[in-house]
């Protein structure tokens, strides 16, 4: 019997349980913002978003730099940068919220609600997203799009350029997700 | 009298123009600048940059970040998600690494790189996440060493 467990411990060891993946990572997440107004139209994309998917805490993790966003004009970012966002003070942006009613065995298209917190310009607010995930093999893809009141972020336009910026900004997202191994 | 008056607006003239050549078409041109011909401030490996970055990120950004770095490093990964060129170097982790996101006109350098390539990459460093992130790339193909 002595022999016999520590045997028994090397054989464990060694089998593979098939591990169920529950931890996803999307580096190259994208994300892009729409403002329309009948002045202007401004739009930019970030292709480099950060975003965890975790399947057993059905919890999505996503940061992102706001001086990644590119805009078709320099103006147009440096005012993001400088005058809205204030990057130099609030460098990245987060969300990270729960993904409500998860159906993590089906590889139909599910659109969910995640209800979580997010961050932009240093507040934080309760948001509730809109999103449609969708489990391939070994991969999941995630997308939507929601709308974003400037005023809850206290993100500041100056008078003259009020009528080119929208009260409400458009944003729509999509990550695909690979397996993630810390 | 009329003289002076002609020469008058032809100064206002040629004022009106230089500044609206300095700051009004500024607005209108684009980010996407080729920086093959701008010189980089800092040279650095890919796994320096990334080791810099995991140990100290607040002075690293103060280092690299909105500047203009040249990158050296071996491919890991050539990625064309969301219609991106996007190459991404190796770091000593298997986790981190360099992302780098191509200016439109490399495209066709892109069809000759490969896995484990060696190359030179410029471009203006944003930041990190869990990568480092460069945006606006440029390749240097590093000949034979």
């Amino acid at each position: 019997m002595n022999k016999l467990f520590p045997l028994f411990l090397l054989i464990i060891s060694f089998a593979d349980f098939d591990v169920k993946q529950n931890q996803f990572i999307a580096r190259q997440g994208q994300v892009s913002f729409f403002s329309y107004t009948s002045v202007e139209n401004i739009e930019a994309k970030n292709n480099q978003v950060l975003s965890l998917l975790d399947i057993d805490k059905k919890e999505i993790a996503i940061s992102m730099l706001m001086r990644a966003f590119v805009f078709k004009k320099d103006l147009m970012y440096e005012h993001f940068n400088e005058s809205y966002i204030e990057s130099d003070l609030y460098p990245k942006a987060n969300f990270i919220g729960k993904i409500i009613a998860f159906d993590t065995s089906t590889k139909e298209t599910q659109t969910r609600i995640v209800r979580g917190k997010l961050t932009i310009h240093g507040i934080t607010k309760e948001t509730d997203i809109k999103t449609a995930i969708k489990k391939t093999d070994e991969n999941y893809n995630v997308s939507g799009n929601f709308d974003i009141s400037i005023k809850d972020f206290q993100i500041k336009v100056p008078p003259i350029l009020s009528s080119n910026i929208a009260k409400t900004i458009s944003i729509k997202f999509t990550f695909q997700y690979q397996p993630y191994e810390e | 009298m009329k003289n002076i008056k002609i020469i008058l607006s032809i100064i206002i003239i040629l004022l009106l123009l230089t500044c609206g050549y300095y700051f009004i078409v500024p607005m209108f041109t684009t980010s996407e600048k080729n920086l093959q011909y701008k010189t980089a401030t800092l040279n650095v490996s890919s796994k320096d940059l990334i080791r810099a970055y995991t140990l100290n990120e607040q002075k690293s950004n103060h280092l690299y970040a909105g500047k203009i770095i040249e990158v050296t490093g071996f491919i890991k990964e050539i990625s064309f998600l969301n219609s991106r060129n996007t190459i991404i170097l190796n770091s000593n982790a298997e986790t981190f690494g360099v992302i780098c996101d191509l200016n439109p006109n490399e495209k066709e350098k892109i069809k000759l790189l490969k896995k484990h390539q060696k190359i030179r990459v410029k471009g203006i460093c944003k930041g990190f996440l869990k990568d480092v992130i460069l945006l606006n790339c440029t390749i240097d193909l590093i000949p034979n060493e």
